[in-house]
């Protein structure tokens, strides 16, 4: 680009000479990325770049000119000339010059150039030219006013210009040939209507100018050839001809950036210095009008921020809890600080589904809106911290989200499409090693938790066996494969901490009916990644790791003989069953984020059973039902379960009920159409495993001094309780104090409307009552209640 | 405590009432019997027939009148109102002698409240009120006389609660603290402040005179009907579910229990269940030992209280 831009030096110097012509040419229409940020939210974008917004203020007289373009682009080609001196003619002397630099030895064009400056398309007769030293002093528009409106304008074809750099350098003798080879990359983009090659002492330049027929070839060529590889040396580096004035204007001298003032967002981990280690959570409630976050605690949650409409589906925290995610119809608003105010805005019209990078870096947004052919936007990858685009994807089909796959350190993510596994790495957002990889029949793939291995299997297919693989990235390095026989189905299940891998493999093995299902377990750490496998014919209803340890759950069998089993994967390898539950009530499987305990809930259609199971000695703690609960969701610290029901599932009785985590219901909290409650995660814990270990050792000494707390504060929330209903008490009868004075007050105007009798007690007026005996028989019935009708 | 059953109407009951001295149980249904029952053991003192549709309310003079779209004394009509549309709530005033309805929105008539002096013969014969005040936003769902006859009290559609002129017909006090249909509205023994059953499943007290709010008692149901207790810091609710949305859900999200509530702390301390329906009305007793419900199942059930109700005491 560098010397494109020396040459172009010149005649954008001339251009501004000439305020009338300067115009046209000096406007590119912003290029899509910008505009997009421009629309939506990046004020960054605009402090960057003072010109661009001018450009971008003067834009409409741009928008205007295409619709002149078509006749006088027929005008055009009628000169040799190459598109380049369009640009030139200036009507003064040092036009001529500054052309005959530029055009070099191809004098045809100079000479081409000269006339047609003067007299606006009689190029041919060069005698009727001025002398050198001739002064006009007839206007033009005195001259020929009636024809000058139909002269070609300097932007003819201009639009159609497009500049390739580091072309090889060649002799006349192999002139030909590049231009053979250049025809044939850019001509796929539309008709090539003229080409030149500015030579040098005998050899071309380096850099070529090509003009298409249409100004949209002219785009299309840029956005697809800029980055040619045509050999080792040479890179080809496309742009539109009338961008040069854009880049002209980039000054010599780099300025240093001005400093971005820096928004001091306050502290956005403050939660986690909370003096009693409390958790927050977010609530959406009525429907979604109404959003709040609280602070989990044992007596009642304490409402630290209630915001109406502020969002319009849902809220997703970040990995890490950092940012509270809120969609809206224009894009996506992160939210975060002490006060939940707003962190950064991502423009992205229609999303519907956002996916955090596992470091929180990076964000990925889904708009089934605005996806076009050539600028893709059905998803976009986001810089979290600058609020910048990073890069946008098409979305062909319509597989699960999230679509693409994050590495645990947000390195890698990938995708896959038919056929193909694409891993792209960050910072750059381009594919890896910079191709995919061709996996024919690729089924499902996933990353493991805890390091950059990914996972991925690849059905049966005739002679063939099924395979999973497991890939060591960014060397691509298989680690394991396993051949898999009379394949249905496979699941990748990875433990929380990637020490294991557990693949669900549905067969039908011969001779045989129905399916069965192995587990076959992968021991990661372990060099070989040696595999066992547990076989169970049953139908399996769910299947779930332990998060931080080496057992894993599953529920099995036909409702409604369902029955849970808990296995554990010993250091050598053998798998053990130790302890299997019959007859429960469970669809699904929640483990305590720190392992250990388990929550089987059958959700939905099993009415909200709840069975809160130890698993260090297998003993069901308690039994409970959330009636038609459709939710179960652990804090991040494994001391509470809160269970919900929807109101997106159920229409009534929606509440999020909060149990400790044996199952001992804490709080019961109606809410009107709750609908979505999520804890906010936290971030990893900075203690080494010997902290820990230490803390664990030293259990009894905290325990007491805990005890001690929740005994204060017991006996506080039972004197604050009993101080509340007195000073309600004492409200309340004051208030009755004074509505029987007036009613007292009132008195004899009772006494009138009831014509003197008093009615106010039941008894007031015994003196009238008449005495009578009724005898009433008296039959006790026992009814079954329910049973009648 | 074992409720008396009350088995004397074949559609869903709408509204029960007591007379003064309690020992009498009024009660109407969608069908067009009036029973009257003895409270004390349920046996049935007779029926008063004479409705075509469905009765919606009925109310009790201190000298046995009932007003339910029609008048009448023990086996004698004493009046026929003809109304062009149902009548929804009706009263008399602390004096006796005037009566008040209201008209719902239908069959393309307005919604009015219509007020009769019975000292008048000319109004009844020519079933012309005295005054007949339009509400055309939103139709009123129930009404009470004020104390003193002085204004009526009305609960609307919208969940508004208006206070009314008996005199000029005028709005008096207007406020909104209900989001939905106010289903029922009780005063106390004494007038001075009276609760409203809504849709929006809570009740909530008010003064009767300045219609300020006083209290809230939520629910998770539809609250159907509220009643004082006459001598204790009570308040009963009656609802559950929606009758049209009982068939599509299991019966045990239907709640169909009647709730006991204190007074001044907004507090639950008792449930009774037994229907199998939502709960319509329901009434203490004014002696305050025994209420009454009567629910969607047709069915009215007279609970005398356990001594352990009287003893109950909050610990404050």
């Amino acid at each position: 680009m560098q010397d494109a831009e020396n040459v172009a030096a010149p005649e954008a110097a001339e251009e501004r000479a000439d305020p009338a012509r300067q115009q046209p040419a000096s406007e590119p229409p912003p290029p899509p990325e910008e505009e997009q940020t421009e629309s939506g939210t990046s004020e960054v974008a605009r402090t960057e770049d003072p010109e661009e917004e001018a450009a971008a203020g003067t834009e409409p007289e741009v928008r205007a000119e295409p619709a002149a373009q078509p006749e006088e682009t027929a005008t055009s080609p009628a000169k040799p000339s190459a598109p380049v001196l369009a640009e030139g003619p200036g009507g003064q002397a040092g036009d001529h010059q500054s052309i005959d630099e530029e055009g070099g030895p191809d004098g045809s064009a100079a000479a081409d150039a000269e006339p047609r400056a003067v007299e606006n398309g009689e190029a041919d007769e060069p005698s009727f030219s001025d002398p050198e030293d001739f002064v006009d002093d007839v206007s033009e528009e005195e001259l020929l006013g009636d024809v000058l409106k139909d002269r070609p304008q300097e932007a003819d074809g201009i639009d159609s210009v497009i500049v390739v750099d580091n072309v090889p350098q060649v002799g006349p003798d192999r002139l030909e040939k590049l231009k053979n080879v250049i025809h044939k990359i850019f001509s796929k983009f539309g008709k090539i209507t003229n080409d030149y090659y500015p030579e040098e002492d005998g050899k071309t330049k380096g850099y070529i100018f090509l003009e298409y027929a249409s100004p949209a070839h002219a785009v299309d060529a840029v956005k697809n050839a800029d980055g040619y590889k045509l050999d080792k040396q040479h890179t080809f580096r496309v742009n539109l001809f009338t961008d040069f004035d854009k880049y002209m204007t980039i000054s010599d001298e780099w300025d240093i950036p001005e400093k971005q003032p820096f928004k001091d967002l306050g502290n956005l981990r403050y939660w986690l210095e909370e003096a009693e280690c409390r958790d927050q959570y977010s609530v959406i409630f009525e429907s979604g009008d109404r959003t709040s976050i609280f602070w989990n605690d044992v007596k009642d949650p304490v409402s630290i921020e209630e915001r109406a409409r502020w969002t319009e589906t849902y809220v997703r925290w970040s990995p890490k809890g950092t940012y509270l995610a809120t969609f809206h119809q224009r894009g996506i608003a992160l939210w975060g600080g002490e006060k939940f105010k707003q962190i950064q805005r991502f423009s992205h019209q229609g999303v519907q589904l956002i996916d955090f990078s596992p470091c929180e870096r990076y964000l990925v947004t889904f708009s089934p809106l605005m996806d076009t052919q050539d600028d893709p936007q059905a998803i976009i990858i986001w810089d979290i911290l600058t609020g910048h685009k990073k890069r946008g994807f098409h979305c062909e089909s319509s597989a699960h989200w999230p679509i693409f796959k994050w590495s645990h350190d947000g390195k890698f993510f990938a995708r896959m499409t038919m056929d193909t596994l694409s891993i792209y790495e960050t910072p750059s957002m381009g594919l890896l090693d910079k191709k995919s990889l061709k996996i024919s029949g690729i089924k499902d793939f996933s990353w493991s938790p805890g390091g950059n291995i990914i996972a991925f299997w690849v059905p049966e297919d005739k002679d063939i066996p099924a395979r999973v693989t497991l890939m060591q990235l960014p060397t691509r390095q298989e680690i394991r494969v396993r051949n898999l026989f009379n394949v249905v189905d496979c699941k990748l299940h990875w433990q929380k901490n990637g020490d294991y891998l557990c693949v669900k493999v549905d067969r039908t093995p011969k001779g045989t009916q129905g399916v069965v299902t192995n587990f076959e377990i992968f021991r990661m750490r372990e060099k070989q990644v040696p595999v066992d496998v547990v076989e169970m014919k049953e139908t399996i209803i769910a299947f779930a790791w332990e998060p931080n340890g080496s057992k894993f759950a599953v529920l099995h069998g036909e409702a409604p003989r369902i029955s849970v089993s808990f296995y554990h994967v010993k250091s050598n390898g053998k798998i053990e069953l130790i302890k299997m539950f019959d007859k429960q009530q469970a669809n699904t499987i929640f483990w305590s984020p720190q392992g250990q305990f388990v929550v089987l809930a059958g959700l939905r259609s099993m009415n909200g059973a709840l069975a809160f199971v130890d698993t260090s000695d297998c003993t069901v703690m308690n039994i409970a039902e959330h009636y038609m609960a459709s939710d179960v969701e652990w804090d991040p610290t494994g001391r509470y379960v809160v269970t919900s029901v929807s109101w997106w599932s159920h229409k009534v009785d929606n509440a999020y009920w909060l149990w400790t985590f044996q199952g001992r219901l804490l709080q019961k909290n109606n809410k009107d159409r709750f609908c979505q409650l999520l804890w906010r995660p936290r971030p990893p814990t900075l203690l080494s495993q010997e902290q820990i270990k230490q803390i664990k050792k030293d259990l009894k000494k905290y325990s007491k001094i805990f005890e001690q707390k929740d005994r204060l504060s017991q006996s506080k929330a039972s004197k604050e309780l009993v101080e509340r209903r007195r000073t309600m008490m004492e409200d309340f009868r004051e208030y009755r104090k004074k509505a029987q004075e007036l009613y007292m007050k009132q008195k004899t105007e009772r006494l009138e409307l009831r014509g003197g009798v008093d009615t106010d007690e039941l008894d007031s007026n015994v003196d009238d009552w008449e005495e009578e005996t009724i005898e009433f028989f008296v039959t006790e019935e026992v009814i079954p209640l329910g049973g009648q009708e | 405590m074992k409720p008396i059953l009350l088995q004397g109407h074949e559609r869903s009951i709408t509204q029960i009432k007591y007379n003064r001295e309690g020992d009498l149980l009024f009660t109407v249904a969608k069908d067009p019997i009036v029973n009257v029952w003895y409270s004390v053991n349920g046996e049935r003192l007779g029926t008063y027939m004479g409705h075509t549709g469905a009765v919606w309310c009925v109310d009790a003079d201190c000298i046995l009148f009932v007003l339910s779209l029609l008048f009448l004394s023990p086996g004698k009509q004493l009046a026929l109102l003809k109304t062009n549309s149902a009548v929804r709530t009706c009263g008399f005033d602390f004096g006796g002698n005037i009566i008040m309805f209201s008209t719902d929105k239908q069959m393309g008539y307005q919604c009015f409240v219509s007020f009769f002096d019975l000292r008048d013969p000319n109004q009844i014969d020519s079933n012309e009120p005295y005054m007949k005040i339009p509400c055309n936003d939103s139709k009123i769902t129930s009404a009470v006389w004020g104390p003193l006859g002085e204004c009526i009290i009305a609960g609307h559609e919208s969940g508004e609660l208006n206070q009314y002129s008996a005199k000029s017909g005028e709005v008096l006090v207007n406020v909104k603290e209900h989001s939905r249909q106010i289903n029922d509205i009780q005063l106390s023994r004494d007038m001075t402040m009276f609760v409203t059953a809504s849709k929006d499943n809570t009740a909530k007290l008010f003064d009767s005179t300045n219609l300020e709010h006083q209290k809230t008692f939520r629910t998770e149901r539809p609250v159907n009907s509220a009643a004082l207790s006459p001598n204790y810091d009570h308040v009963v609710l009656g609802g559950g579910q929606e009758a049209m949305d009982v068939t599509t859900t299991s019966t045990r999200i239907g709640k169909f229990e009647a709730r006991f509530f204190h007074l001044a702390f907004e507090e639950e301390f008792g449930r009774v269940k037994g229907h199998f329906g939502p709960i319509n009305s329901v009434a203490f007793h004014p002696d305050g030992k025994s209420y009454s419900s009567g629910g969607e199942d047709g069915y009215v059930r007279i609970h005398y209280f356990d001594p352990q109700y009287f003893e109950f005491e909050f610990e404050a």
